[in-house]
């Protein structure tokens, strides 16, 4: 943010840093063991008398010269031009904070040019003593520029007590500077047996060809004691965090794991290969694949050294996009595009917001990320975001749940300008929806209003039925997951009519027939008996198979129930009413996992969807759940995410569904506006198909009233679960209080689906609502909940005279105003709550409010 | 848009500017001097190859042997300025770099190919024959790009107004060409480079340290002829230079500052007397005062390069954090690195007489 940033697209994403110095990096070693080597060869060749061998190494101090001078001092001047190019920030800090190290190693660099061409150029014509000497001499200067720069590439990932103290020597020798010292050097002297070979190979004396050939082996085997042990000790220096990141947290990083693990090996049994009495030819094919498994072995090291780092170039100072951790407090304050020296776009507006996006990109993520590049290329990554509400989410949690990035830095209509720039530009789609909007850019549903027919009510029986959950939301049927099993629960009450009237618990038979068919089920089949349950004093019909579409495929997650009483003994009808049995499959996920909607374009989870939801839980956590989905095996998500709402008691490690879920997602959506976390993924879109919260608090309060924002919502689960010792919680609650710093309420522990808010906090006595905060007070327990609790005399079920929980009356349902209040009409004529008017049961007008406080208020 | 603000913030320093200073005037000039001799020697070949001549050709044979030389060490003494120029102007240096990314990186492409070019020249001089030239002329006109890279960075660096050009083009190929100063600047250099490499190979001659079989007075008479020639035609080139810098810039040499007037005087009074000199062969007494000239001019080039960034920055600016024993540390790896490099030549010396057997 303080330097312009060079725009590379293609070539973007690191690239060519890393061809810069993985390939001097190769060489560089191979010029500081070489040293060692060329000396401790040519004193053999003077001892055994070689002339033969002397020969040799005379000639490989000429390739040794023309590689690791021409080549190698060039690359590693170009390792500083790419790294001031790319990462200008990063380097300047390094340039002042080591100066005085980098000087001497400058020092040490000219030493070893003047000791290498010495060395060569008085091959045979010095004193052998001295000459020997020169070539230590220069063994030394070449190991003295190894130490000197390990001491300040260990800084980059391992600053140690620098950090408090900003000494020079605590930066140098830092926590990883002596293993990894003694790696190198192990690894310094491995690429001298590599080189060997290569030069070694072109010798036509068999004899001696086979010598040198055997010399090399021993030169990469010997030293990889010393190469594993410091790359082990090396390891264990690393603190936790970079540790995780290598071999936990950063997905990318885990193919170079692998193939360093792979290459380590063969390199050995390469170099042992090489013993073999082999024919020239051979031979020479040896020498070029030992040297390619050598390079693609400290390729993949110098990738996951620099890979530890994330989301740094400068470990807990400066982040891979050259801001400074120093700034992020003026950037949070002013926004990123006003504190950026080297942005045009100050200020967004409608008209410079694309621009400004682009802008964004640049700074912020084109130094790791190419476009259409081999490195990081941010196309696959984005690929199946087609909402900029996805893409807004993915860079909210950045930082957090894609821990190996940095978090996005600015205000939230950069943000948004940033999203809307990868949708619209890179991904090349056409993109609606603002801000905020609630609708996030999915198409807007016309509701058709749908006839419903009231029941006509009967004399001497009130019939009341309700669902219990104001909307039984599940997914559609799909080879990669299933989260429940479909359809809601009915529960119905009937009570004999009289001036004390009577609940009905026995000598009855109370059934339910579906009223309209349901996609490849005729209406008439799904119907069967309601059970009671005396406790209760009630009648259930649990989960309810019917899916949201009706037979021509149209979507209808309000399909009715005809409920019948009849006397047992005689058959005969003594009540019938009608339900709303809600059930949605708007869920939406591919808001942020693409993969569009699974029915006409408005709802349903498409199996792309799945697939790429299942892969991001693989990528995350570790799991195989895709590839066991190629197999066949659907997973059940509460398997391991317990719900007590399906009675799943799932892995007793793993977070509950609900804390998983929200814990998780909590992490892209904590700023979204009000609601709109919510509606993101449950089907409550005011413009969406379902519409689940219908009831008349909306009209004046919206989720987060009751359940909390996104963040308070899942940290309550979360604190739940994290005394309920679950090792998951306590890191997504730290991520969570990081990013809520402003709130300063303690959230108390709920266990999902047993506690839910008490409708008492804003109701107290059961009066009217004096506040609309209910967040953060929670039932005690499953009986005390809306849908299992009894009136005072515990008689009555609430929701028998409230309706569900999201459809309290009066509603307004969506899809035809009558649908979910059809036994208020039935029964009173009106939209209220059952007992607005005491008829209903009472023959004769009470006096006395039995059922609770406050419940003759007309 | 105000470029001042595109600036960006510079680092904290860990000891005095002033030490940064001296090292980066020191390491600058020792840099120039071998850089010289490689870019000049390089022009001095090729026109000498042009020529076809039997002592052009010897010329070039020796020069060929001294060539790999000079670029190892011409890169190994631009390290130590460009460090101390990253200390000093830093958020200058890094800037107008990306804003040149391209051919900024180019350099190190080109002086690969450059570098093996030279080795060739030198390892299959006779191998080569006639197509020789074409290897040496690759060469050369490497480097003389390499040094208009660098022209053209050394004066984007000091011209924050020329900086909004990025917001046009940020694929780093920018380049400062509308800059007046550009052409006579590198042609300064260039010209420079070709005089002092005359100078170079004079004193080859002079002292007898050739390699290949040419005649010493061969190199004393052709290298002083380059020498005269190039820094009669730097005349005409300086007052080029001059009169194309800004005008503020310009009148520090025009009575402004007293200093500067001074060293512009004392640069005018050395340049006739380095012609003298070189007129009549004195070797040693041309190159003696012609290293004063040059550090005259180094000391001229960096008040230019103050007197530009004047309006937006000084080196007083710059805080300080001091840490001293880094310092020390290098001062003694340096002196320890020096009596290494003595030791070495010593031996290397020593056996001289067997290597011309």
């Amino acid at each position: 943010m303080n330097y312009p940033v060079w725009e590379l697209t293609t070539f973007g994403g690191g690239f060519l840093i890393a061809l810069i110095a993985v390939v001097h990096v190769f060489v560089a070693h191979f010029a500081v063991g070489g040293g060692a080597f060329l000396v401790l060869l040519e004193s053999k060749a003077y001892r055994e008398n070689d002339q033969g061998l002397l020969t040799y190494v005379k000639k490989h101090s000429k390739f040794f010269l023309l590689l690791t001078m021409v080549f190698g001092g060039m690359t590693g001047v170009g390792i500083w031009w790419i790294i001031s190019l790319v990462s200008p920030g990063a380097t300047s800090a390094l340039i002042h904070i080591f100066v005085f190290g980098w000087a001497a190693e400058w020092v040490f660099f000219l030493a070893e040019i003047i000791a290498l061409f010495i060395y060569f150029y008085t091959f045979g014509k010095m004193d052998r003593k001295n000459h020997l000497l020169v070539g230590w001499l220069y063994f030394f200067c070449a190991f003295m520029s190894l130490f000197l720069i390990n001491g300040i590439i260990g800084f980059m990932l391992t600053p140690g007590a620098w950090l408090e103290n900003q000494n020079f020597w605590s930066g140098f020798f830092n926590p990883s500077f002596w293993p990894a010292l003694v790696f190198r050097t192990g690894l310094a002297l491995v690429m001298c047996g590599v080189f060997g070979f290569v030069t070694g190979v072109w010798l036509k004396d068999d004899v001696l060809r086979r010598k040198v050939m055997r010399t090399c082996a021993l030169w990469v085997m010997a030293p990889f004691v010393l190469m594993v042990a410091g790359g082990w000790w090396y390891i264990q220096a690393l603190p936790a965090a970079p540790r995780s990141m290598i071999f936990e947290k950063s997905p990318e990083l885990a193919t170079y794991v692998a193939t360093l693990s792979w290459f380590m090996p063969l390199l050995f049994v390469a170099a042992l290969v090489m013993t073999l009495r082999l024919p020239r030819g051979l031979q020479k094919v040896g020498a070029v694949a030992v040297m390619v498994i050598a390079f693609v072995y400290l390729g993949s090291f110098e990738f996951l050294r620099e890979g530890g780092r994330r989301p740094f170039v400068l470990y807990q100072q400066m982040y891979s996009n050259q801001i400074a951790l120093a700034d992020v407090p003026r950037i949070e304050e002013a926004g990123f595009l006003a504190t950026a020296r080297w942005a045009q776009h100050r200020q967004l507006g409608t008209d410079n917001e694309l621009a400004g996006g682009r802008e964004l990109f640049i700074l912020q993520c084109s130094a790791c990320h190419a476009v259409d590049g081999p490195l990081n290329d941010i196309k696959p990554l984005i690929r199946h975001y087609d909402s900029v509400f996805g893409v807004d989410a993915k860079l909210a949690g950045l930082g957090a749940a894609s821990a190996y990035m940095p978090p996005f830095l600015g205000s939230l209509e950069e943000r948004w300008a940033l999203a809307r720039y990868l949708v619209a530009e890179i991904n090349g789609l056409k993109v609606a929806g603002q801000r905020g909007d609630l609708n996030m850019g999915n198409p807007v549903f016309a509701r058709p209003e749908l006839e419903v027919s009231v029941p006509a009510k009967n004399e001497m029986y009130v019939l009341l039925a309700w669902s219990q959950l104001g909307m039984g939301e599940i997914v559609d049927d799909n080879p990669f997951f299933r989260l429940q099993p479909p359809g809601n629960d009915l529960v119905a009450q009937l009570v004999r009519r009289g001036d004390s009237p009577q609940r009905i618990t026995s000598g009855v038979t109370l059934s339910y027939q579906l009223d309209q068919p349901v996609a490849g089920v005729p209406g008439a089949a799904v119907t069967g008996e309601l059970k009671v349950d005396r406790d209760a004093g009630a009648y259930f019909a649990k989960a309810l198979p019917a899916p949201p579409y009706q037979n021509d495929g149209s979507y209808l997650p309000y399909p009715t129930y005809t409920v019948t009483a009849r006397d047992t003994a005689s058959g005969v009808v003594l009540a019938t009413t009608r339900v709303v049995a809600p059930v949605a499959t708007e869920m939406g996920c591919k808001n942020c996992h693409g993969g569009g909607w699974r029915v006409d374009d408005i709802t349903g989870l498409s199996d792309e969807t799945a697939a790429q939801i299942l892969e991001v839980h693989d990528r995350i956590s570790g799991t195989t759940l895709l590839a066991a989905a190629e197999t066949g095996e659907i997973t059940d998500c509460k398997s391991c995410h317990g719900d007590s709402a399906t009675d799943s008691p799932g892995d007793p490690r793993q977070l509950s569904f609900s804390a998983a879920m929200h814990g998780w997602h909590a992490l892209f959506l904590a700023d979204s506006v009000e609601q709109q976390a919510c509606v993101a993924c449950h089907g409550a879109r005011p413009q969406g198909p379902t519409h689940f919260y219908r009831e008349h608090h909306g009209a004046f309060m919206n989720c987060s009233n009751c359940h909390g924002t996104m963040t308070r919502h899942a940290l309550a689960l979360l604190h739940q679960e994290d005394r309920a010792g679950k090792d998951g919680a306590a890191p997504l609650i730290a991520q969570l209080e990081s990013r809520a710093v402003a709130d300063s309420v303690t959230i108390n522990g709920r266990r999902a689906w047993e506690q839910q808010p008490d409708c008492l906090t804003c109701h107290e006595d059961f009066a009217m609502g004096t506040s609309v905060d209910a967040f953060n007070v929670w039932t005690s327990g499953v009986d005390e909940l809306f849908r299992n609790r009894h009136d005072l005399m515990g008689v009555m079920m609430c929701q028998a005279c409230h309706g569900s929980t999201h459809a309290l009356y009066p509603a307004q349902n969506s899809y035809g105003g009558q649908r979910d209040i059809l036994q208020p009409l039935q029964y009173q004529g009106n939209d209220r709550p059952i007992g607005n008017d005491c008829t209903v049961c009472h023959t004769v007008a009470p006096t006395f409010e039995g059922h609770h406080p406050n419940s003759l208020r007309l | 848009m105000d470029p001042a603000l595109l600036i960006p913030a510079a680092d904290v320093l860990p000891a005095p500017w002033g030490w940064f200073y001296g090292l980066l005037l020191v390491t600058f000039l020792l840099h120039l001097l071998v850089m010289n001799a490689m870019l000049g020697g390089g022009i001095i070949a090729l026109i000498s190859s042009f020529r076809g001549d039997y002592p052009g050709r010897m010329l070039c044979r020796e020069f060929s042997y001294k060539w790999p030389y000079t670029i190892a060490f011409a890169v190994n003494f631009g390290v130590a300025p460009l460090l101390f120029l990253q200390v000093l102007y830093g958020h200058f240096i890094y800037v107008s770099s990306v804003l040149m990314a391209v051919w900024w990186l180019a350099i190190i492409a080109m002086l690969i190919l450059a570098y093996y070019a030279a080795y060739l020249y030198d390892f299959r001089f006779e191998d080569l024959g006639v197509p020789r030239i074409f290897v040496v002329q690759l060469a050369v006109i490497l480097l003389l790009l390499i040094a208009f890279m660098f022209t053209n960075n050394m004066t984007l660096m000091l011209q924050p107004q020329r900086w909004l050009a990025y917001f046009d083009n940020a694929q780093g190929t920018l380049l400062n060409l509308a800059d007046a100063t550009l052409i006579p600047r590198y042609l300064h250099f260039v010209v420079g480079a070709v005089a002092i490499a005359g100078l170079y190979l004079a004193l080859v001659g002079h002292f007898g340290w050739q390699k290949s079989r040419v005649e010493p007075s061969l190199l004393v008479d052709r290298g002083l002829r380059y020498f005269n020639l190039a820094t009669l035609a730097q005349i005409p080139v300086g007052i080029w230079f001059l009169l194309a810098l800004p005008r503020e810039v310009m009148l520090i040499f025009m009575g402004r500052s007293l200093a500067a007037t001074l060293l512009l005087v004392a640069g005018l009074v050395l340049t006739a007397v380095v012609l003298y000199l070189g007129h009549k062969q004195r070797v040693m007494a041309t190159a003696c005062v012609a290293l004063v000239l040059m550090a005259v001019m180094v000391i001229m080039r960096d008040l230019v390069r103050s007197a530009y960034l004047r309006p937006y920055f000084s080196l007083s600016d710059l805080e300080v954090v001091t840490q001293y024993s880094p310092l020390i540390f290098f001062l003694l790896v340096f002196v320890g690195g020096l009596v290494l490099i003595g030791f070495m030549i010593r031996l290397a010396l020593g056996c001289r007489g067997e290597v011309a057997k």
